[in-house]
């Protein structure tokens, strides 16, 4: 059996690293075509993809899927179609610094199933344009879709001259089998979007990768904001197809004196407060107590299903759950990530508190993703932005599609966002073409007249501190 | 340099910071800390000192040392589990604690 997996995994690789070769022969030009065929058939096929997904999963809302598809095809394509990303992507005469693009070689997409087609195409234009062949292991739950999305990518690209086995698909099931795909020594990187364990497993591999994991983000309204047009933009984000982005809303913080206004206007626009009895019912369904996470059942479910689940009623027409809490962590289980229209509602007494709260939710297994604020106050923007560890801060902006990209502000449209150190990434930015290119600097020969003319006796003169050969150093000569 | 206060009923010192924790600061506030605690423990038994609360208040602090982290440990070894917590310290301070990886142990409120 496990000569057999081992095998598998080697015949996919060998595939992935012929591709991988012919690729590396192509010029921009051809990369492009490529490309654009690709953009073209998955941006045609972006509603039967989306339809496909919400049947096959079960989860979210299939005009929200045709959305995120448009941001993994038509966004991305637009925000790389120009990009050199072959060959000399730069020369600099002053420098005297060439820089040469070169593809990495076969990668390893894992992809999620709450944006199962999106993210497999967004990876896969991400890795053609620079000119990697791509293997994907989709969710065992969205297997279906997300291998139609790869077929209608694969065909588009072969009829455009892409290499053969440039696109490749892994069948689900077998974490063994991912595992090995995973850790081959021919994989040279891996793109991992998921889960913690998922994303644990992808930097155990030994392989180089770029894992993306969970967040939970805090949103905080500031006296200074306009409150209506606030809670309206958290209401689209935070029901953007059942709230299954990683960077939508998870809490909400406001201060003491507008806390009643908040209260009021997201009432107005059709929310429910939860009363505790009906926030004990919810916390039952929506978090596993044990490992503090969110029940996958409930992820991507609409208000209606979710009251259902948990046996509350709630008038027609509710757009989100909200639950009134007193802190964060193990007492308070909502506090914690959940991919559905639930939030959680903090009042804090006053703004140090307030900040302090978004501090303590930020920490509690979201560090390093995304966090929201609503001010009209530069200064508070700025002192929030300073004290969260959050990749992306977006401002007056719905969460999920402002830390997306590509619509709300100017990021790099992108389904993978870095979260730093913090959670346990090389990076903070949006995943896109220029992660997934080695740079290579061809330095021609620029003498550092600085260094050459301080005359080097003086170095090895004890005699001489630091004063004097900065002086020289720096003198003219 | 900082204020002491000791509530006899509830058994509770409440310690009121104020200004730079700096090193040097905190080389002295240990001494003095450490001499008020003598003082304070001179009539009661071992088990009555565990029983008691203390409490840091920084809402006049605006910078904290390691030291000052070190002494915070310090002072909540002193006392059972959950006695000891540091008050109204500014955002910047709470997040010197969260980075530490002491928040939830010295319960910064």
């Amino acid at each position: 059996m496990a000569d057999n997996i081992t095998e598998r995994a080697n015949d996919i690789l060998e595939r992935a690293v012929f591709a991988a070769a012919e690729f590396q022969e192509f010029n921009q030009e051809q990369t492009n075509t490529v490309v654009e065929a690709v953009y073209r058939a998955a941006l045609n096929a972006r509603i039967k993809l989306a339809k496909m997904a919400v049947e096959e999963t079960g989860i979210g809302i299939w005009e929200d899927k045709v959305w995120k598809n448009v941001i993994g095809t038509q966004l991305v394509y637009e925000n790389i179609k120009d990009e050199k990303t072959v060959g000399i992507i730069s020369r600099d005469a002053i420098t005297g610094i060439t820089e040469i693009a070169q593809p990495l070689g076969p990668i390893f997409a894992v992809t999620p199933v709450t944006n199962p087609t999106s993210t497999a195409i967004y990876k896969i234009l991400i890795c053609l344009k620079t000119r990697n062949p791509i293997i994907i292991s989709s969710h065992r739950n969205a297997v279906r879709s997300t291998g139609e999305a790869a077929r209608i990518c694969y065909e588009a690209a072969l009829a455009a001259g892409a290499p053969e086995d440039c696109i490749q698909m892994i069948p689900a099931g077998s974490r063994d089998f991912t595992q090995t795909v995973m850790a081959h020594p021919r994989v040279a990187l891996i793109l991992a979007t998921g889960g913690t364990g998922l994303v644990k497993a992808a930097y155990s591999s030994g392989n180089p990768a770029i894992g993306v994991g969970p967040g939970n983000v805090p949103v905080f309204i500031d006296e200074s904001a306009d409150i209506p047009y606030a809670i309206s933009s958290i209401i689209r984000s935070k029901t953007f197809d059942n709230g299954t982005v990683c960077a939508s809303e998870q809490s909400v913080i406001v201060e003491e004196k507008i806390a009643e206004n908040v209260r009021k206007e997201f009432e107005r626009q059709h929310c429910h407060f939860l009363t505790p009895e009906e926030t004990l019912k919810v916390e039952k369904i929506a978090v596993v107590k044990d490992s503090m996470s969110m029940s996958p059942f409930i992820v991507g479910q609409s208000v209606d299903t979710i009251a259902e689940k948990a046996g509350i009623s709630v008038p027609k027409g509710t757009k989100i759950l909200l639950a009134e809490l007193s802190g964060v962590g193990k007492e308070h289980l909502l506090s914690v990530e959940i991919l559905a229209p639930i939030l959680a509602f903090y009042t804090a007494k006053d703004y140090h508190s307030a900040i302090k709260l978004c501090i303590d939710l930020n920490y509690l297994g979201g560090i390093g993703h995304s966090a929201g604020i609503y001010a009209n106050n530069e200064q508070r923007v700025m002192e929030f932005s300073q004290l969260i560890n959050a990749g992306r801060i977006v401002v007056n902006t719905p969460t999920s599609q402002g830390a997306v990209g590509g619509t709300y502000n100017m990021l790099p449209p992108s389904l993978t966002l870095g979260c730093g150190t913090g959670g346990k990434n090389i990076t903070t930015e949006n995943i896109t073409v220029k992660h997934l290119i080695n740079i290579q600097r061809v330095c021609n020969r620029k003498m550092n007249d600085r260094f050459f003319n301080v005359d080097k006796d003086k170095y090895l003169d004890e005699n001489c501190d630091e004063t004097d050969l900065r002086y020289e150093y720096h003198k003219n000569h | 340099m900082f204020d002491f206060d000791f509530n006899p009923e509830e058994k509770q010192l409440t310690c009121t910071f104020k200004g730079r924790m700096d090193t040097v600061v905190c080389s002295q506030l240990m001494a003095e800390l450490d001499s008020k605690y003598i003082s304070l423990s001179e009539n009661e038994d071992q088990d009555a000192l565990l029983e008691f609360g203390i409490v840091f208040d920084l809402k006049e602090v605006n910078f904290i040392s390691s030291s000052f982290i070190r002494l915070c440990m310090g002072a909540k070894k002193r006392v059972k589990d959950g006695r000891f917590s540091i008050v109204n310290s500014d955002p910047f301070i709470k997040k010197t604690f969260k980075i530490a990886g002491l928040d939830d142990i010295l319960n910064v409120i």
